[in-house]
């Protein structure tokens, strides 16, 4: 019995997580930019008072509706406010509200989704009933409703797209969990003598999460999507707080008339903002599937 | 015994389509009741008196009274939701306290502008997204497939509100190519009889062909910004599901067993429709939640328009009502969609 | 001799980029003639395969030599002349027949199609042709199958619907890559002999890819190994099975017979032989069996409503230090049987006694204790492990079953010390799964069923999905332990090669039952059962044409 099997061809080095990260950007551009817009937004959020030019909710009657000059570097509002600078504070409210949101839907859907996924029975079939029917609405209109309903205040923005997001991670878990408990390696734990809890957590969980992480930055790129456009009708942040959305609507009347510099700008911010997260969703993807990763 | 013999044999007798549409028909049921108590539910979120809220700055002790009355507020909650359920089935979904009309004739007024709206988004957005994904599947790494591969990602970061300012910006305002982004046809001109609802069909039913092109070119700009935004995503899902088949081993079999290219792709095509089937339903609650913010923008006046007014003006049973409306609506999309999937998968049991 | 070369390659070369997966391929099948292509994962059979269509899966180049059909070279035809030598002149049939059809047309239509691809002929036509040689590949009530998905044939009438989809357009060649890889072991010598059968009649040229040496011994006249790529040896199949030229065809050849000689239960002392039973029990009285099975059933609910009885009131009994093995094909409920017995599934009625106590309807919190003495091994050697655990952790995992065993420097001791009863390094201790080959991960998963010490363990099909040479190994290394650790134990398998070498019992189940329960060499010698005798004839041992070819010397 000399026969010890020789080693599977590929060696056996441990090669750091970091490592591999830095070779994976290089050779994804792509992936390198939406890290690049994303460190810039949380500079933003942490350096607003440095990287603002004007106070972000200073009306000024006298500069109204000034295009973008050496003073004010991407012009004013109709109340003269600089959009420069609420388009830089504006950050931490958008971000604010879409990363809580999106974080409470997965510490909230995660668990459900094992626990369903896990255990048969009507509770869990219930659920999933009220989870299909939650998304059977149209997410926008559900958000508009929610929000109108619990009063247009930041922290309902956040809850009610944490109630809409919800579902989607707990779904996402379900579906693994359904595939994973019929793998062999947990009936070999519960062999093991393993208890139904370190199945869950020790076994199932980590083999279940991937999907869901990237779920996150697709959901957080969403939230800040809906977050602007439910400002943007008047169900959501108020004036004069600065928020991406609501700075496209105060300017919606006026790019009729070629005034264009007060939507255009906080769009361009909306859209830079959500292209990070989805550019940084892509590539996780990609990073964490060990098929397309190699 | 004998009887369920029967049962089951009629039952297997008649044509799949058949069995299938009455084996999910029953379904709506359940569905069109959790629709309705979640819109009930909805309202008594509101903190505060809901018939205080509801009247508004309006309310004197008398319409208090007659409200409160109305919606059987003194009882429990259960005897609450049982007047609300009546009122619904006689088709009363109380009153809007903007429009001061019954919410279900300022829907169905409204509601063939979205409609309209809707439809043509649709066409657009499925013209543009699924033969550019299944050439860019077909044709892997040609210029279609790496376009469509950063549209399909820069598309979805699109703002649809933002999307239709900047096309009014630059069709309307700088080049005066579009038309006034204001309704859904040219005030001068009058809507055409009432057939369809939908104002184009309707003008070349009447064969006006004014009203016709007033109509059609008053489309143009909300349709193509729904289209630009929700193309990328169903793009993205588009060579998703079309890939996994393109790549099958199915698909590789025929290819070498001498099959022509053409008829492979036609092959990988019937086998992507069940798939496609389930993407355009979602697609139609993408689109009527896009309409609402679209709408707002063209002065549609549609359903859309009219819930952010509801909203704006904390109009309440407007609001309950759109929601309702909304919902149903998908609900019976997602029907469609469930029976036309059945039919066109053979591995389906019914 | 002045047979007509249908198709060969001449110094063929594939490479995917830098990395070559074929070097110098030499190989020739002409008419009339069934060439067998043996080797181990990864050895290139498949790219050989379709290299000979002229169909490289993407990333792969021809980089050198050509392959030639009729005269001409692929790589000078125009892609509509190779879409016609596809199918028309040169059939591939693959592995998984149900993945190969489409699943939303009736097969019927897909033969046609394939046939009008190559043939000017009416929808009509087509069809009757289709028909008419699904009753050829005996297809019964060959009009109604046609209008059939795949999805409601079964994975042996799925396969016959493959080949006659490659015969349908009259090729020259046929190509069979693993056609049988899956199927039942009645079922495949049925394929294999009606596909042999059909290509000698019509005197076509067949290719046969596999690891299976049974199988080339059984059917081919020529045999070519590969081996990285290359092809190693080239002979009639009589004189390699006589004596390999290459040490590489020895170590096959080898491999495939590694079940030297029948087990008596009485074993003289030689190394190759099992332990008597009883010899080395560690606990408990020599005259009671250590596990009963009476009357176990197990039923599951059908997807139509009705009930399924996986496992029909079976009865089993296992000695100490004994090996029973549990012969079944798929859907036997062999596999069922096993789960019950650690557990993973509930029995609906029946007892299992254990060392005298009755474990089949204990509460499961109460069985937990039993599980440091009865233990399973998994069929397939990866899915069994969790990919995110390192070897060392999951060697350790039941451990928190033996409270002999606490301190982390005592975990750590075991681990080590079963690492080295399957024959594994101790560097593999700190490696996760993916990075093991598929016999070093059926290694661990033994390791891990062994780590607490049980008395009993369940093997299930522990030798499938490997290749030959591995599984030869493993075979060895299962004998080695049943002698050092005096285990008893329950082997499932479909695989009856495995089978006379690892069991003092063999009992043979079907549909639920068993049919058929008695000694090894009684079963194989003098079978009582018809379904046994079916099974056993199924089987395409090397031998019997190697004993053949004598005789016919003699």
């Amino acid at each position: 019995m000399s026969a010890t099997m020789t080693p599977a061809e590929t060696p056996h080095t441990d090669l750091s997580a970091t490592s591999d990260l830095g070779r994976f950007l290089v050779r994804r551009p792509a992936a390198l930019i939406g890290l690049t817009l994303l460190v810039l937004q949380i500079l933003a959020i942490i350096f607003a008072p440095v990287l603002s030019t004007h106070d972000p909710m200073q009306a000024n009657a006298l500069r109204s509706l000034q295009p973008p000059s050496w003073e004010n570097w991407l012009g004013t509002d109709v109340s003269g406010m600089d959009i420069y600078s609420r388009i830089i504070y504006a950050t931490r409210i958008n971000l604010l509200i879409s990363v809580t949101a999106v974080g409470a839907a997965f510490i909230v859907g995660v668990p459900i989704g094992l626990l369903v996924g896990y255990y048969r029975g009507w509770a869990s079939n219930l659920t999933m009933r009220v989870f299909d029917f939650v998304q059977s609405f149209p997410v926008f209109v559900m958000g508009m409703a929610l929000v109108s309903v619990m009063g247009q205040e930041i922290w309902n923005v956040a809850i009610a797209l944490g109630v809409l997001f919800t579902p989607v991670f707990a779904r996402l878990i379900r579906a693994e969990t359904l595939s994973l408990r019929e793998r062999s390696f947990i009936a070999a734990a519960k062999c093991s003598g393993a208890t139904d809890i370190k199945i869950l957590f020790r076994h199932i969980l980590p083999n279940a999460l991937s999907p869901a992480i990237v779920q996150i930055s697709i959901s957080i790129g969403m939230a800040i999507l809906l977050t602007a456009g439910l400002s943007f009708i008047g169900a959501g942040v108020r004036m004069p707080t600065p928020e991406w959305g609501l700075m496209v609507s105060t300017g919606s009347q006026q790019m009729i008339l070629g005034i264009w510099w007060v939507s255009f700008f906080p769009g361009l911010a909306i859209i830079l903002s959500v292209l990070s997260f989805a550019l940084i969703a892509d590539a996780a993807r990609d990073f964490i599937d060990p098929r397309r990763a190699r | 015994m004998g009887f369920s013999m029967t049962i089951s044999d009629t039952w297997h007798r008649l044509p799949r389509p058949v069995r299938i549409v009455l084996a999910r028909l029953p379904l709506l049921v359940p569905q069109m009741l959790g629709v309705i108590f979640v819109t009930f539910i909805l309202v008594r979120l509101l903190p505060g008196d809901p018939v205080l809220l509801m009247l508004g700055n309006m309310a004197t002790e008398e319409s208090i009274a007659t409200l409160r009355e109305q919606l059987g507020l003194d009882g429990s909650i259960w005897s609450q939701f049982l007047v609300y359920f009546q009122n619904l089935i006689q088709g009363d979904l109380g009153v809007s306290m903007f429009t001061s009309n019954p919410v279900i004739k300022d829907l169905l007024e409204r509601a063939p502008a979205t409609l309209e709206l809707i439809t043509y988004a649709m066409i657009l957005t499925l013209l543009i997204a699924v033969p550019t994904a299944i050439y860019a599947t077909v044709r892997p790494k040609s210029i279609v497939d790496r376009a469509s591969r950063v549209y399909g990602l820069a598309a979805g970061s699109l703002p649809d509100f933002w999307v239709a300012l900047l096309l009014i910006f630059i069709f309307f305002t700088t080049f005066g190519i579009a038309v006034a982004p204001f309704g859904r046809i040219d005030p001068m001109l009058s809507a055409p009889e009432f057939v369809t609802g939908f104002y184009t069909l309707d003008a070349l039913l009447a064969g006006d062909l004014q009203a016709f092109l007033s109509a059609g070119s008053r489309l143009l700009l909300p349709v193509i910004t729904l289209a630009i935004v929700n193309s990328g995503a169903l793009m993205k899902m588009t060579s998703s599901a079309f890939g996994e088949i393109w790549h099958s081993d199915f698909i590789q079999h025929q290819r070498a067993s001498g099959v022509p290219e053409r008829k492979i792709i036609r092959a990988a095509l019937r086998n992507s429709l069940p798939p496609l089937i389930t993407l355009t339903g979602f697609l139609f609650g993408f689109l009527l939640g896009a309409a609402v913010l679209v709408e707002t923008i063209f002065s549609w006046g549609g359903l859309g328009q009219y819930a952010v007014m509801a909203v704006i003006n904390s109009d309440y049973p407007a609001l309950q009502g759109f929601v309702l409306v909304a919902a149903a609506f998908i609900l019976i999309v997602y029907l469609i969609v469930d029976v036309l999937y059945e039919i066109v998968d053979p591995r389906i049991e019914v | 001799m002045s047979k007509k070369v249908l198709l060969e390659t001449r110094d063929l070369s594939v490479a995917f980029g830098d990395k070559l997966a074929l070097d110098r391929v030499n190989i020739a099948l002409a008419e009339n003639e069934v060439v067998g292509i043996v080797g181990e994962t990864g050895a290139g059979k498949s790219l050989l395969a379709r290299s000979l269509i002229g169909l490289l899966p993407p990333g792969a180049e021809r980089t050198n030599g050509d392959v030639w059909s009729d005269g001409r070279a692929l790589s000078t035809m125009s892609p509509a002349e190779l879409r016609n030598l596809r199918g028309g002149v040169v059939s591939l049939i693959g592995t998984n027949a149900k993945a190969l059809l489409d699943p939303v047309q009736p097969v019927g239509e897909q033969v046609a199609t394939v046939l009008r691809s190559h043939r000017r002929l009416s929808h009509r036509a087509a069809r009757q042709a289709a028909v008419k040689l699904f009753r050829q590949v005996g297809i019964t009530d060959p009009e109604s199958r046609a209008t059939a998905y795949p999805h409601q044939l079964s994975g042996g009438m799925a396969q016959r619907i493959v080949i006659a989809m490659a015969l349908v357009a009259g090729p020259k060649v046929v190509l069979a890559d693993d056609a049988t890889l899956g199927l039942d072991a009645t079922i495949q010598v049925q394929v294999l002999d009606l596909l042999v059968e059909r290509c000698r009649t019509e005197g076509l040229g067949t290719l046969i890819i596999t690891h299976d040496l049974g199988i080339v011994s059984q059917y081919c006249d020529r045999v070519a190994i590969m081996k990285g790529g290359q092809i190693v040896e080239q002979n009639d199949v009589s004189a390699f099975l006589a004596g390999p030229q290459t040490s590489y065809g020895q170590e096959l050849l080898k491999a495939a017979k590694v079940r030297p000689t029948l087990i008596k239960g009485d074993g003289d002392g030689d190394g190759e032989t099992l332990p008597k039973v009883g010899d080395g029990t560690r606990t408990g009285p020599k005259s009671s069996p250590l596990l009963q099975i009476r009357d176990m059933v197990k039923h599951f609910r059908g997807r139509d409503g009705g009930v399924v009885k996986a496992v029909d009131e079976i009865s089993i009994e296992i000695g100490r230090g004994e090996t029973l093995a549990l012969v079944g094909e798929s859907g036997s409920g062999k596999t069922t049987a096993g789960q019950c017995i650690v557990r993973l599934l509930d029995i609906n009625c029946g007892e299992i006694v254990f060392d005298g106590k009755e474990i089949g309807n204990l509460p499961a919190s109460e069985f937990r204790a039993m599980r440091k003495r009865i233990q399973m091994v998994f069929q397939e050697p990866y899915v069994a492990l969790n990919p995110r655990w390192r070897v060392e952790d999951l060697i350790s995992e039941p451990l928190s079953l033996d409270e002999t065993v606490r301190s982390a420097a005592d975990r750590r001791s075991r681990v080590l010390e079963m690492l080295e009863a399957v024959r594994l390094p101790k560097t593999l201790a700190k490696v996760f799964p993916h990075e093991l080959t598929a016999g070093e991960q059926k290694r661990v998963g033994m390791a891990r069923a062994l780590a607490t010490r049980p008395d009993f363990v369940v093997f299930d099909e522990p030798t499938t999905a490997l290749d030959i040479r591995v599984r030869a190994q493993i075979i060895d290394l299962i004998r080695t332990l049943q002698r050092e650790m005096g285990l008893s134990a329950l082997f499932i398998t479909h695989d009856l090669n495995s089978v006379r070498s690892l069991a003092h019992r063999v009992a043979v189940m079907r549909y639920g039952k068993i049919v058929e329960t008695g000694d090894t060499s009684t079963i194989f010698e003098r079978p009582g059962h018809d379904y046994t005798r079916m099974l056993l004839d199924a089987e395409l041992p090397i031998e019997r044409v190697a004993e053949k070819d004598l005789m016919g010397a003699i």
